[in-house]
């Protein structure tokens, strides 16, 4: 067959494919399933017409043409089931669950690291007091000294609603900073877990030298174990990204990285939303003088036992993904 | 004789149903990296317009303007962090920089990918700011950080009816020589006329040579490039 009449009898085929795509991309929801079956029945002849003209019509325009087309047909009639995102309820009660599950040993590393961090702010604040002054501030030494905690301008200075929101955003950023951090071979989620655990073990340590730690605990008491809790899970999430582009042992690369960041999502996004309930609780409950300490300790650790009790799912039998 | 063996495939080519091999046009780190540009330059006109309607509304009185600013905050980080993968999901891997330069995100196999495909590629965006454009020069595929998490690629969306087919070629004429004339054909209204209409009648020249009956079909009252066209371009 030569190339004028390859073309005239197959160019009607190609102009209908491509009539007929344009339609369904602009409205999918009106192709039945027998429009359907149609475009992908001219899709394959398409496709073979495509296999001819790149053997026997190399660089001709049909060759070319049918290569767009081969190409806008593969992407429109080819979804990537494998990334099906389960619905909210299914979410929270299994695909969460089972994840957070999986990267125990990740929370478990991430915790190590925090505390080890934590452990050498303490001592590095104790020795050198100079320490705390360097990441607090000399305004909130000035108030330590007086007996105050610079927490204390979080209802003084302004409204909660809007404290609130910055506390959350910057939570989120923090979280997200972690985690995306994994992909820089796990040293972001390193630098969030080792920074975090070290500028609150200064901090401690430095209100202990004020006399200050009981007004201190009484402050973080009620969103703190849940934000460690939730920064070291999303960061737990970065250290599996950072486990999959360093050391894929004997898979492929692209199948660990692509379950590994599947995983690292799913914590992402298990965590998010909890971060919200925390914005509010840091910039109403923590610094309100008038809420006894031990309920603050109470509700935190309430919030701690939800999340944890949520991200467990004991109702869920262990079972392999 | 000496047998042409078929060139190995690219890493840029996948396999379609029954196994055809398709050639995906990869998308280079300079025009990501301008549809990028263009993105941010959306994103930071959605922030402003989002400042402004606090502040418009944040005028109705004091109560209102502490809203409005935690309303602000909260909309920041949304437009910040959301704009990209909502976009891409909303539009099937096509955020309004990519629209405008004409790229598309897909899988490795040319599909399209997933909500949880836009959502990883587009969470370690911080990092990619940082290596992503050495990462893109490095790579074959021009993936970025996130393009090889979500595996996920930037192809050139290119129309289809674009392309100049010949619907009549002369008789003996090659692949080869036909995809000559559509070059021709293709490019003739970017030259400079003098140039085009003497090639034109080369060609023509080569018609009459080679197809006196096609060439009986040639229109003289027409400029040697409309002619050419004419004559190759009707059924």
């Amino acid at each position: 067959m030569d190339y004028a009449r390859f073309v005239r009898l197959r160019a009607p085929i190609w102009d209908q494919f491509e009539s007929r795509l344009s339609a369904a991309q602009k409205e999918p929801r009106r192709l039945g399933h027998a429009d359907l079956e149609s475009v992908a029945l001219a899709y394959r002849q398409i496709l073979h017409d495509h296999a001819l003209a790149a053997s026997r019509f190399p660089g001709t325009g049909a060759a070319r043409r049918l290569g767009v087309l081969a190409l806008r047909g593969t992407h429109w009639l080819h979804w990537d089931r494998g990334d099906r995102v389960p619905g909210p309820g299914q979410f929270f009660a299994r695909t969460f669950p089972l994840t957070f599950r999986a990267h125990l040993p990740h929370l478990a590393a991430a915790v190590a690291l925090f505390a080890t961090a934590l452990a050498f702010g303490t001592c590095l604040a104790i020795v050198q007091p100079a320490t705390g002054a360097a990441i607090l501030g000399p305004h909130a030494i000035e108030g330590l000294r007086e007996g105050h905690l610079w927490t204390e301008s979080l209802v003084t200075t302004i409204p909660p609603v809007v404290s609130s929101s910055g506390i959350a955003a910057n939570n989120m950023s923090v979280a997200l900073a972690g985690w995306a951090g994994g992909a820089a071979l796990g040293l972001g989620s390193l630098y969030v877990i080792l920074l975090n655990g070290f500028l609150l073990g200064a901090i401690l340590a430095t209100t202990v030298h004020y006399g200050l730690l009981g007004a201190m605990l009484a402050f973080v008491s009620a969103h703190g174990p849940l934000e460690i809790t939730l920064i070291l899970a999303t960061a737990a999430g970065g250290l599996s990204l950072g486990q999959a582009l360093v050391a894929a042992e004997d898979l492929p690369r692209r199948l660990v990285l692509r379950r590994a960041s599947r995983d690292a999502l799913v914590l992402l996004i298990g965590c998010l939303p909890w971060f919200i309930v925390l914005g509010v609780v840091e910039a109403v409950v923590s610094p309100a003088p008038t809420v006894p300490a031990p309920m603050k300790a109470a509700l935190g650790l309430g919030l701690e036992a939800c999340f944890l009790l949520l991200a467990w799912n004991p109702l869920l039998p262990a079972e392999r993904r | 004789m000496k047998i042409d063996e078929p060139a190995p495939p690219s890493e840029a080519t996948v396999l379609g149903l029954d196994n055809v091999p398709l050639e995906l046009p990869i998308a280079g780190p300079g025009s990501r990296s301008l549809a990028a540009f263009l993105d941010y330059l959306v994103v930071g006109i959605g922030v402003f317009a989002w400042g402004a309607l606090c502040v418009a509304i944040s005028t109705l009185g004091k109560q209102t303007w502490w809203w409005m600013l935690a309303l602000f905050l909260v909309g920041f980080f949304v437009i910040e962090y959301g704009y990209f993968a909502a976009v891409e999901i909303a539009r099937e891997g096509q955020t309004f920089g990519k629209w405008a330069i004409g790229l598309r995100v897909v899988t490795r196999e040319a599909a399209r990918p997933g909500p949880a495909a836009f959502l990883i590629r587009n969470a370690v965006r911080s990092v990619d700011l940082l290596v992503g454009v050495p990462l893109m020069a490095l790579d074959p595929l021009s993936r970025r950080l996130g393009d090889r998490l979500a595996g996920t690629l930037v192809v050139y969306e290119h129309a289809a009816t674009r392309e100049m087919v010949l619907r009549r070629t002369p008789r003996g004429w090659s692949a080869q020589e036909a995809a000559l004339l559509e070059a021709f054909l293709w490019r003739a209204p970017e030259m400079e006329a003098w140039r085009a209409e003497r090639l034109a009648r080369q060609l023509l020249k080569c018609i009459r040579h080679d197809d006196p009956a096609l060439a009986a079909e040639i229109d003289p009252a027409l400029s040697p490039v409309d002619a050419l066209g004419r004559l190759v371009k009707s059924a």
